[in-house]
């Protein structure tokens, strides 16, 4: 099992490398995040709707949509130079393949909540600081559902001729039951209420979270074959 | 060639009789023999399209579900063919829930749309399956592409209970199911209701099987055309 988590490691690992050398990942990621929630502050009016009531919605959305330039990217850099037939060709497991893709995946994308949520603070001017820890909980569990079905689905679309189509074609609507519920959790957490007040929504994302890592372990071998 | 077109299934006449003969006894049930709903109206007729449309969709896709595994598992091409086939006809039926939704809710309830669970669930499984369309549109045919159908047959149908619970959970106009209710079958409706909706379901039933079989034979000859294709080129 220590062999798996080194080998996993490893491919986490070596993308971190890439990304610290290039560093275009991370900076467009972020980027595109801040402008979808411009673009938000500009089509909605603040005075008129509670910062509360819209904030959250526009936060997911602006994460799914980085979210998903990050994924497009994860794999297309695969492809280039055969990196992908040189990890298939590398005596490890097709599913260790998968989790360093899909913790690496997680990992940007915490890294970029980190910065995004402080700017979704100054721009909607809402209090985030004493609601920090379950905030941060809904972010991670929505988060890993994301990177779950966004690496089994990137992974697939990589292949494709239009995969920077297909990719949010495919993955936006199996991900409405995650963004329906991260959006009501983190309203409902910048509110004040608890999480124990909502376990159904917490539920319905562990549920996602486990049934699509499971699937995508399942699967991963027929996608990353050849 | 005459061995060719005769390997290929001759077209299932009995079916298409059968079906044929399922509609228009569900026609006549619905226009002639079932009473005028007392509070909708004439409108509520289209209950009997509307219904038996979502069940048959559901179905559909649930048939996709299957075959894509059966089609991870062994292999086949057969697999593939239904997969792609009752996903193909499971979008057709779920266009018609879309559009008969918004015809039955426009007189009714005043609007043309609500974003309430089923409805929504609805759009959402309609977006899932004609993204599996597009992705089997785009991927080169062969065993990858069919590969990659079958890996979102899978994950679309398992998400459909999360998508049903997180919309149920958001908001919630539509009726609940009149005919399967917690006081048994059809406790819901008048007998003479529930007979005409047995007979539409059953018509619709037959021909999703009639859809499907004459799609399946299309997809076999199209790669019967594909074999002769390749050995005719290889030949000269």
């Amino acid at each position: 099992m220590s062999g798996y988590l080194r080998q996993v490691k490893a491919i986490i690992w070596k993308d971190f490398i890439t990304e610290l050398k290039t560093r275009e990942l991370f900076s467009s990621m972020f980027v595109f995040a801040l402008l979808v929630m411009l673009i938000f502050i500009f089509s909605i009016n603040l005075s008129l709707v509670k910062a509360n009531q819209v904030g959250p919605g526009v936060l997911w959305v602006a994460i799914l949509f980085a979210g998903t330039l990050g994924l497009n990217r994860s794999f297309a850099l695969e492809k280039e130079n055969g990196c992908l037939q040189g990890l298939m060709l590398a005596p490890v497991d097709r599913s260790a393949i998968f989790f360093g893709k899909m913790l690496s995946n997680l990992i940007f994308l915490s890294i970029m909540e980190a910065f995004l949520l402080p700017v979704f603070m100054i721009f909607f001017n809402v209090e985030v600081w004493s609601h920090l820890g379950p905030l941060v909980a809904v972010l991670l569990m929505g988060t890993i559902g994301f990177s779950a079905l966004g690496t089994l689905l990137s992974s697939l679309s990589s292949n494709l001729k239009t995969r920077e189509i297909m990719l949010p074609i495919l993955l936006y609507p199996l991900m409405v039951p995650v963004v329906i519920a991260a959006v009501r959790l983190t309203g409902q957490i910048l509110d004040g209420k608890s999480l124990a007040d909502m376990m159904n929504w917490v539920g319905l994302i562990l549920c996602f979270d486990i049934i699509y890592i499971g699937v995508s372990i399942m699967t991963i071998d027929h996608i990353l074959e050849e | 060639m005459s061995d060719a077109s005769q390997e290929t299934d001759s077209p299932g006449y009995g079916l298409l009789g059968l079906a044929g003969a399922g509609v228009l006894a569900a026609l006549v049930a619905i226009f002639i023999y079932v009473p005028t709903e007392k509070t909708e109206g004439v409108v509520q007729r289209i209950m009997y399209f509307h219904v038996p449309s979502a069940w048959i969709a559901f179905f559909a896709f649930f048939i996709v579900f299957l075959c894509s595994i059966l089609f991870l598992w062994k292999k086949e091409r057969e697999w593939d063919i239904y997969a792609h086939a009752s996903a193909e006809v499971g979008i057709l039926f779920c266009t018609l829930v879309l559009i008969t939704g918004p015809l039955w809710a426009k007189p009714i309830w005043g609007v043309w749309w609500v974003w309430d669970a089923r409805l929504t669930s609805t759009l959402v499984l309609w977006l899932i399956y004609v993204a599996y369309l597009m992705l089997r549109a785009q991927s080169e045919p062969g065993s990858t592409g069919a590969r990659y159908a079958a890996v979102i047959g899978i994950v679309g149908f398992l998400d459909i209970p999360l998508i049903h619970f997180s919309v149920l959970w958001w908001r919630t106009f539509h009726p609940d199911p009149k005919f399967i209710t917690s006081q048994g079958l059809g406790a819901g409706n008048d007998l003479s209701m529930n007979i005409t909706l047995m007979i539409a379901l059953g018509a619709f039933t037959l021909l999703y099987f009639l859809l499907m079989s004459l799609r399946v034979q299309l997809e076999r000859m199209k790669d019967e055309i594909d074999r002769i294709k390749k050995e005719r080129l290889y030949s000269h």
